[in-house]
């Protein structure tokens, strides 16, 4: 029992295709796959070598270049994805810009937000956890120095008594508004 | 049911009744309007996770220094395993999209071996992540010192191995929270569309396409997949490597 049309064409049967034109679609498909699997092996080689080329900040986070870099290379990623394995790029215009025209106005306005209002955050910060503080201060003094990811270990056993105990006391009952 | 032929260059009569102003079948533009409404919904939770990571910018873990484990290695590779889940979801992501086109040719044998590789990755991705959350969870060997209120509701500092809600190795709770809930959101996303796959599979295999006369079921799903693999390659991105 096929759908109910009324006096609708049939749009599932037209997109059907013959075999020759089914090669041709298969071998840009693969293309692109390969498109995609080289971009992602280029993110994750940046990722690795962020710190050894100097593309991350004083305390570890992505700089400018970075960010630019890698939300650059997602969009092109989410390009390809849309457009030629959703077959976005195939539809008519009406169709395709009623999917990507809200959705980009609703984006660019949420992240318009975060730039502009989000100073309330810097402003109104809690008070941190100094055990966390000074965790983090240590791995990124051990990760700069080159040391691997037991350094964490090492570090517990001198820094846990002396810095720790004395924070305990007032982090104790700041800290529990942080867990939120 | 007439087929007629559809005129491009006429817009006034595309609106005037009669066919599809989209010039595609109801339940298609259905599915791309729900897939826009959950690109806004995980777009919400990626703007949540950024501003709540810009805010603690001095104490936020690195992903790289927590996602660093691999199957069957005892090492440290920084984003490895999280690397092969996203090649893992792109091929599975070119074996749906194969599965379409063949659905185009009404070749049935095609569809159903393109499907079955399709679940099969989804199904590796579902399994992949559950193993990162199992030992995001246990966490490390040797964990580190934390103020929290342990078991028994006493106020301790001590060494903490693992995450949960209101405490963790890694640094702040709030990381894992948000660890869990986008990871968690978006896996779930992966595993009812694992489920939709089995069931269309299943359909492939019972010849309700054939009697029907065309693939587009498999089409319909087929953007569902594509959706949640674009929404893995922002995760990855914002949550992984940013």
């Amino acid at each position: 029992m096929s759908e109910f049309h009324d006096d609708y064409p049939q749009y599932e049967l037209m997109a059907h295709h013959s075999e020759e034109e089914g090669k041709k679609k298969r071998r840009k498909l693969w293309n692109v796959f390969w498109i995609m699997l080289g971009v992602t092996i280029v993110e994750l080689i940046i990722g690795f070598q962020a710190s050894s080329w100097g593309l991350l900040n004083e305390d570890r986070t992505s700089n400018g270049i970075l960010k630019v870099i890698f939300i650059g290379l997602t969009i092109g990623k989410a390009f390809f994805i849309v457009f030629s394995f959703m077959h976005l790029g195939d539809e008519k215009k009406v169709m395709k810009w009623s999917v990507l025209a809200p959705y980009t106005v609703f984006i660019l306005y949420l992240v318009w937000i975060c730039v502009e209002e989000a100073n309330y955050a810097k402003v109104n910060k809690h008070p941190m956890d100094a055990i966390v503080v000074q965790q983090k201060i240590e791995l990124n003094e051990a990760a700069k120095s080159g040391h691997g990811h037991e350094a964490g270990a090492t570090h517990e056993e001198h820094g846990a008594t002396d810095a720790t105990h004395e924070a305990h006391g007032e982090a104790a009952k700041p800290a529990e508004g942080e867990h939120h | 049911m007439s087929s007629h032929a559809v005129s491009e260059t006429d817009s006034t009569s595309d609106w005037n009744g009669g066919k599809s102003p989209f010039g595609v079948s109801y339940g298609k533009m259905f599915m791309w309007f729900f897939l826009v409404s959950d690109a806004l919904t995980f777009s919400g939770l990626l703007c949540a996770y950024g501003f709540m990571r810009h805010k603690h910018p001095e104490v936020w873990p690195n992903p790289g220094d927590v996602f660093t484990h691999f199957p069957f290695y005892e090492g440290h590779i920084p984003l490895a395993y999280v690397g092969l889940m996203t090649l893992i979801l792109i091929m599975s992501s070119v074996t749906m999209v194969l599965a379409v086109e063949a659905g185009h040719r009404n070749d049935r044998k095609k569809v159903t071996f393109w499907m079955l590789l399709t679940i099969i990755g989804g199904a590796m991705f579902v399994g992949s992540q559950a193993w990162e959350w199992y030992h995001f969870i246990v966490g490390t060997e040797h964990g580190a010192m934390r103020n929290f209120v342990n078991s028994d509701g006493v106020w301790v500092t001590e060494t903490f191995k693992g995450a949960n809600m209101r405490v963790n190795e890694y640094g702040l709770p709030v990381f894992a929270n948000f660890f869990f809930f986008i990871t968690g959101f978006h896996g779930f996303h992966v595993f009812s569309g694992v489920i939709i796959n089995i069931v269309i599979f299943i359909n492939v295999l019972a010849g309700t396409y054939e009697k029907r006369g065309h693939y587009e079921m498999i089409e319909k799903v087929g953007l569902y997949w594509h959706f949640v693999d674009l929404v893995w390659v922002f995760v990855f991105t914002f949550f992984y490597l940013l």
